[in-house]
């Protein structure tokens, strides 16, 4: 199967999750009813299931999905290591910390409990995931290898897991449920707005990628070597990394610290034999990552049972298989997956 | 050209701390440079200071009459390339990705003809869809030498390429080199194999880099001498 063939596999499984998302959930909704909604016509209360729960609820995921998928690869590709993940810079630690202060502790002093809206959570995630990325330019010239940048981010999980644990046990039992919930993710809490601001933070994302392809393939083969074919390693690593970092950071505000999608997708687009040059990833990541969350999140409404459970469920063996070497994901634990 | 293409003024590198200069040398195109020295005389950072990457504690490299620190690095890329010691572990490109990289960085055309008029005259046309990562060290070594070759428009620097290959590669490597000299490259190599450079017979001029206890860094115009160099090297000279 070529490329393309595989991505029009991809958009047609896009499609098809997309449709059964669309026309299924808990209201059990009459099909021309639910048709009628979508072209405007019909009763009030389909016309909101519809345009303002199922709609953007999947584009959301479809949106994300993809988000995570293009950020796993950079940090994949940036760290040349095939662990890497939107959460190891510690961002999603940085954001939870974030989420946590204005759910948590806002809520604890009194000041915020009574307006807990979606907005202050995403504002406080935003700043979290963004002091992170600040700390991490401040220290990153100290840096003198990969592996020290991977630490930092194991560390400030640690770091900012001591401190939401400590936000946790002063919170009342509301705020400790309403936090709770958004930990365990889900691509249902955004609206329109979020759909559209993960949009142009995907396309921008998108764009840059497609013209920085040659310098990330380049980037696989060493530093020196990269550096001595025309990558200027600063400005690679600040736009790599900044591109990763702000993906990661818009999705985990609205849907939460998402597990695994980011980590599994570029490894999944690689088991089915696309791997190598970025621009024959690129659309390839994209898609799967949309797909993937897609269908998710079908499970999800299927089973009833939170996003996180799901994606850890298919994730963790996932990984597993990755550094044992065994089955699609090759000889990753014993040499080194290719990027 | 009737400049000097490579210029080092009162170079002082940053390692080692002793100093090894100040170096004062002008390569003109097609020129050769081996450069010896024994481990952690200055090598590599000689070569890293020559590329741009490593600033020098004191002086100036120039290339064709530019700063090689000043200049960008996709214009220093059209113009030199960089041959590390051990070739890239873990990479997913392919062989035919590589080098079409490389015509790529040395902005030139780098359309499916091009990568294979380019494979098929390093000998490896046979290789395109393999993966460099599954080559042993001496086969990904060669595709390495080849990605140099038709990435920089005029010069080499190469890193001590043959230490991790057997006498056939370590002899096929001097032997490339010696043809890129002839075609008009200026290679600059550092190395420790001084009986392969001898026999590749292409060497004419050498640089032994020394700190002032050791005597001094030396400039040799001469035609490559193993023994002699030898000798410098241990002190018995």
């Amino acid at each position: 199967m070529s490329v393309r063939q595989s991505q029009m596999v991809l958009v047609l499984l896009m499609v098809v999750f997309f449709a059964s998302g669309l026309f299924s959930g808990p209201a059990q909704l009459d099909w021309s009813a639910e048709w009628a909604a979508l072209m405007g016509r019909g009763d009030a209360t389909t016309q909101t299931i519809m345009w303002r729960l199922r709609l953007p609820r999947l584009m959301m995921a479809a949106f994300s999905g993809a988000a995570l998928g293009l950020s796993g690869l950079l940090m994949q590709t940036y760290f040349r290591n095939p662990l890497a993940g939107p959460s190891v810079l510690g961002v999603s630690s940085g954001a939870t910390l974030g989420v946590a202060m204005v759910a948590l502790g806002g809520a604890s002093l009194g000041w915020a409990s009574r307006n807990m809206g979606m907005g202050s959570q995403v504002l406080g995630a935003l700043l979290g995931g963004g002091a992170v990325m600040v700390l991490l330019g401040l220290v990153m010239g100290r840096f003198r290898s990969m592996t020290a940048l991977l630490i930092f981010g194991l560390m400030v999980g640690y770091l900012t897991g001591a401190l939401v644990t400590v936000l946790q046990a002063g919170a009342d039992a509301g705020a400790l449920q309403a936090f709770v919930h958004w930990g365990m993710g889900s691509f249902a809490n955004g609206g329109w707005s979020s759909c559209v601001f993960i949009l142009v933070a995907l396309s921008g994302s998108i764009v840059w990628t497609a013209r920085t392809c040659s310098q990330l393939d380049m980037w696989t083969m060493g530093s020196l070597t990269a550096r001595t074919m025309g990558v200027d390693e600063r400005k690679l690593t600040w736009s790599a990394l900044g591109t990763a970092g702000v993906l990661a950071g818009l999705v985990t505000a609205w849907c939460g610290p998402i597990a695994f999608l980011g980590l599994a997708t570029p490894h999944l687009v690689r088991a089915t034999g696309i791997s190598g040059r970025h621009s024959k990833m690129l659309w390839s990541v994209v898609l799967t990552g949309g797909a993937l969350a897609l269908f998710a999140d079908g499970v999800v409404r299927w089973a009833g049972v939170p996003l996180n459970a799901v994606l850890s469920l298919v994730g963790a063996p996932v990984v597993l298989l990755l550094i044992m070497g065994r089955g699609p994901f090759g000889s990753a634990g014993k040499t080194g997956a290719r990027l | 050209m009737s400049e000097a293409q490579l210029v080092m003024r009162d170079l002082e590198l940053v390692y080692p701390t002793a100093g090894v200069g100040p170096l004062n040398l002008e390569l003109s195109p097609g020129g050769n440079l081996v450069i010896l020295g024994r481990n952690g005389a200055g090598k590599s950072t000689l070569l890293r200071s020559l590329a741009g990457l490593l600033t020098p504690r004191s002086g100036q490299v120039s290339l064709g009459g530019h700063e090689v620190g000043a200049m960008s690095p996709g214009r220093r890329a059209e113009h030199m390339a960089f041959v590390a010691s051990t070739p890239p572990r873990g990479s997913a490109l392919t062989v035919g990705d590589v080098v079409g990289l490389a015509l790529e960085a040395g902005s030139k055309s780098a359309g499916p003809s091009d990568v294979a008029a380019a494979l098929e005259m390093a000998d490896i046309a046979d290789w395109i869809d393999v993966q460099l990562d599954t080559l042993s060290d001496g086969m990904a070594q060669r595709v390495m030498m080849a990605r140099a070759f038709n990435q920089a428009g005029s010069m080499v620097l190469l890193d001590e390429p043959t230490a991790f290959l057997d006498v056939v590669g370590r002899r096929e490597v001097m032997h490339d080199l010696g043809k890129w000299c002839a075609s008009g490259k200026s290679v600059v190599l550092a190395t420790h194999d001084l009986e392969a450079v001898e026999q590749a017979g292409w060497a004419n001029r050498w640089l032994v880099l020394r700190t002032p206890e050791q005597g001094g860094s030396l400039l040799l115009d001469e035609a490559f001498n193993a023994q002699k160099a030898r000798s410098i090297l241990t002190g018995e000279a």
